[in-house]
């Protein structure tokens, strides 16, 4: 066995035995479960009034009908993705972080490092590993997803929605490993080891709250309680008109927005589960062609980051170690 | 001088020198800059924007931020607060609770006539310091950010409502800091409570109000608080989670402070769930075992 | 003479554990008192007991005629202690953490005595270093000075030469017997080097199992076994006896 797959073996089975992990990724699927919970019954909550709305209008003899909401099953997984977006992300630093961290605590180190092993087989070995869990993990939370749909949304999925949700987590593989890399990485070149994990903290901070944040803050929309196009009583036709106005600032929101691998990875996710209207009920294909820029984008920052723990995680590195 | 003092100035002194808390401290301080920024950014493109269509005849309707409080610029700072101030609390909190078990002079401290109260609530005190004068920095540099897009200086109503807004915070980010306190007193890692500590920040802010309102944990980035859905089990349930989302009341504080149009004057309900969820903490930091201080670490 | 420390039939059960067995001993004030034992005997646990760090199960203990459980804010003002392996605040520097330990201590003019014990301890050059950058030997010469800014009567320590080069032992040496001879400061140590206990120690203990087995001035244990030429047969003879 090569010294890279012995690392990552290694770290599989010290993973599958921390029980702060086991109590996270509970954690991570328990609230993932809970928001498709909470779509159902605010779908329920809605279609209740929607029926208490047409039961008044028959009293009132009135023959107008307003279109009832239409469930689109995948769309209860919008606060799921969500929460791989934010708590997933997090859970992963603290993966990539515990990895190195423990090895330089323990004193593991010089014995690991008094051993014939190869220049990148320590960080690759354990990105391995990581990443074995992260599959491990992704593969248990797709399966439960699929299940909460059809149990607790009681809707039936078709192979092509199965095919999505498929999709949705290769990518969320695909991100929470960026995640660990970049947690790797930044531990191992820190010497203190609870800078690297506030350096972590502050870089999904900025990523995955504050950038997006501040593309919603930056929506014109969103500057008036209401609307602002309700506000000026703009007609819809005019919109575009008005929009067009905005052209240099949209490209600076957008532009901000694009600078965050979380926003990459919710745009494609959004699109591939209909919760993007604009790809709502479309065949793959013809999301996947919307959207490929996206998925480049996300592979790119995974495989940045992997690159970037291997070279960065050096035995110079590794052994400036400060508590 | 004594033991609370002592352990007061001790602290403060702690995170002066502490690397990992100035990075924090001046990502929060520069957000709260970038926030009053973006809102003056936005707002200049709005009313440009509004200028150019109504000269095109596309609206007749008033300029919409004609009237609008100069604090509304402060109210993305709500959100910073929420997302920079408290993790920087909760880092600050439970470094100073491990800080002892760390490099063992846990047994030092409690070697001296040292009461277990007086020594954790100095400590609080001493962050409470640290954060003070963050917050005071911060929003007095939003007293002059203000002051220069509304071209004239804050008045004495709104200067009381920013200092007001900046008590509150400090006392949302005081009932953080403890919750780092607490997670590092009771913890076997360093890793562990700040995992602990972030798990039950990210628990406060999205779960439980997603229970009671059905908003997505994105939509919970927004400095406005959700209103609480209506119909079948959200009725119940936001009559529970309601009090228990103490972010979701700090925003309901903040928006009265702030003079958010969506916001209840005179509504005081949030300030009063945020000043009892920091007073509960205080006194479960309060009554901590003695021998609680001195656990090692397994890391 | 009277006791600077008194046991009675002190004992601390962890669990299924007794790490310390109904433990009698007398230490009388100006003594040098070593702790001897096999790790896992009890040695840090009866220091921890008897620092109040840590609540007895059974029986009690008096510092100075202050009790142990009744009077332990009483007892914490009369002792000085350094725990072994302490790495203080590596961020702060030398005067900064003795200044916070002078003021827990409640020294009214905390600069004027820490300037008073460094000079005593010839360690007033690093006073402005950060204690992050001090060796070992320097680390335990801010332990020594952190333990006796309150001029405590009794003085804990615990493993105090463990990691020392030989020139750091015999500094450490010399400040004991020094505090001791100078200041009439009692001093309780526990150790595993019977070499040290021998220059420094004026009557020693064994510790075996939780158990007290032996306990005399040092003069009068190596006269009793007049055929041992080393402390350390003794010691080996002692612990190799049954438990009484």
């Amino acid at each position: 066995m090569s010294s890279t797959a012995t690392v990552a073996r290694r770290e599989l089975v010290a993973l599958r035995r921390d029980r702060l992990l086991v109590v996270l990724l509970g954690f991570l699927a328990a609230v993932t479960l809970v928001s498709v919970i909470v779509g159902a019954a605010a779908f329920r909550a809605q279609l209740e009034a929607y029926q208490l709305y047409v039961q008044q209008l028959e009293q009132s003899g009135s023959s107008t009908r307003a279109a009832a909401p239409r469930l689109f099953p995948l769309q209860l997984l919008r606060g799921s993705v969500e929460y791989v977006e934010i708590l997933g992300a997090l859970f992963a630093i603290v993966l990539g972080y515990g990895a190195v961290a423990t090895e330089k605590y323990r004193g593991t180190l010089p014995l690991l490092l008094s051993r014939p092993v190869g220049r990148f087989a320590l960080p690759l070995g354990k990105l391995a590993g990581i990443a074995g869990i992260w599959l491990a993990v992704v593969v248990a939370l797709t399966v439960l997803w699929t299940a909460a749909i059809v149990g607790i949304g009681s809707a039936s999925l078709g192979p092509a929605d199965l095919g999505r949700i498929l999709i949705v987590g290769a990518f969320s593989w695909l991100y929470l490993v960026f995640w660990s890399a970049l947690a790797v990485a930044l531990t191992a070149v820190t010497s203190r080891l609870s800078l690297g994990l506030i350096l972590a903290i502050v870089i999904w901070l900025t990523f995955v709250l504050i950038i997006p944040q501040l593309g919603d803050t930056m929506d014109p929309d969103n500057q008036v309680p209401g609307g602002l196009f309700k506000a000026l009583e703009i007609d819809s036709s005019s919109e575009a008109a008005v929009i067009a106005h905005f052209a240099t600032f949209e490209e600076l929101r957008n532009f901000l927005e694009s600078a965050s691998p979380t926003k990459h990875f919710e745009r494609l996710a959004f699109a591939f589960l209909g919760i993007d209207d604009d790809f709502n009920q479309k065949p793959i294909g013809v999301v996947w062609s919307g959207i490929w820029g996206y998925a480049v984008a996300i592979a790119a920052a995974g495989v940045a980051a992997v690159a970037a723990a291997a070279l960065v995680t050096t035995r110079s590195n590794l052994q400036r170690t400060r508590s | 001088m004594n033991a609370f003092a002592a352990s007061a100035r001790h602290e403060a002194l702690n995170i002066r020198r502490s690397r990992t808390a100035h990075i924090l401290l001046w990502v929060f301080v520069g957000m709260v800059l970038v926030s009053s920024l973006i809102g003056w950014i936005t707002n200049r493109t709005v009313t440009g924007v509004f200028d150019r269509i109504r000269a095109e005849g596309l609206t007749s309707q008033p300029n919409p931020f004609t009237g609008v409080s100069p604090l509304t610029y402060e109210r993305n700072t709500v959100i910073y607060v929420l997302l920079i101030g408290a993790l920087m609390a909760v880092v600050l909190g439970a470094q100073a609770s491990l800080r002892d078990r760390k490099s063992g002079t846990s047994a030092l401290v409690l070697s001296r006539p040292v009461g277990t109260a007086s020594r954790l609530l100095g400590q609080l005190a001493g962050i409470g310091a640290v954060l003070g004068v963050v917050l005071g920095g911060s929003v007095g540099a939003s007293w002059v950010v203000l002051g220069i897009i509304d071209a004239a200086p804050l008045g004495p109503e709104h200067t009381l409502r920013l200092l007001a807004f900046a008590a509150l915070s400090w006392v949302l980010l005081m009932a953080f800091a403890v919750l780092g306190m607490l997670t590092g007193l009771v913890s076997r890692s360093e890793t562990t409570a700040l995992l602990v500590s972030f798990v039950l920040w990210s628990a406060i802010a999205f779960v439980v109000p997603q229970l009671g309102t059905a908003a997505r944990p994105v939509t919970l980035l927004g400095p406005v608080p959700h209103p609480a859905a209506t119909g079948g089990w959200f009725d119940a349930v936001a009559a529970v989670t309601g009090p228990l989302a103490v972010t979701e009341q700090y925003k309901r504080a903040a928006g009265v402070l702030l003079q958010d149009r969506n916001a209840q004057a005179g509504d005081w309900t949030g300030a009063l769930v945020v000043a009892a969820a920091l007073l509960i903490l205080v006194l479960v930091l309060a009554v901590t075992p003695r021998r609680r201080l001195r656990r090692p670490l397994d890391e | 003479m009277t006791a600077a420390i008194a046991t009675e039939r002190l004992t601390r059960v962890f669990g299924p554990v007794t790490a310390v067995d109904g433990l009698d001993l007398e230490v009388a004030e100006g003594e040098i008192f070593g702790l001897l034992g096999h790790n896992g005997a009890g040695k840090t646990t009866t220091v921890n007991m008897l620092t109040t760090l840590l609540p007895p199960t059974g029986g009690g203990a008096s510092i100075c005629g202050r009790s142990i459980t009744a009077d332990a804010a009483g007892v914490r003002r009369s002792i000085g202690y350094l725990p072994e392996n302490v790495r203080f605040y590596d961020n702060l520097t030398l005067g900064e953490n003795l200044r916070f330990f002078a003021e827990l201590s409640g020294i009214r003019r905390p600069e004027g005595r820490i300037r008073e014990v460094l000079r005593l301890l010839d360690f007033e050059g690093p006073y402005g270093q950060r204690v992050g950058t001090f060796s070992k030997g320097m680390r335990q010469r801010v332990g020594i000075a952190q333990a006796i800014l309150h001029e405590p009567k009794v003085l804990f320590l615990d493993e105090p030469t463990s990691g020392l080069d030989p020139e750091g032992v015999r500094t450490l040496r010399e400040t004991i017997v020094r505090l001791n001879r100078e200041f009439g400061i009692t001093v309780f140590m526990n150790t595993h080097l019977l070499t040290e206990v021998t220059k420094t120690c004026t009557s020693i203990g064994i510790l075996r199992a939780g158990r007290l087995i032996h306990s005399s001035s040092l003069a009068e244990t190596l006269a009793a076994f007049p055929d041992e030429e080393s402390l350390e047969a003794v010691y080996f003879r002692l612990e190799s006896q049954p438990v009484p």
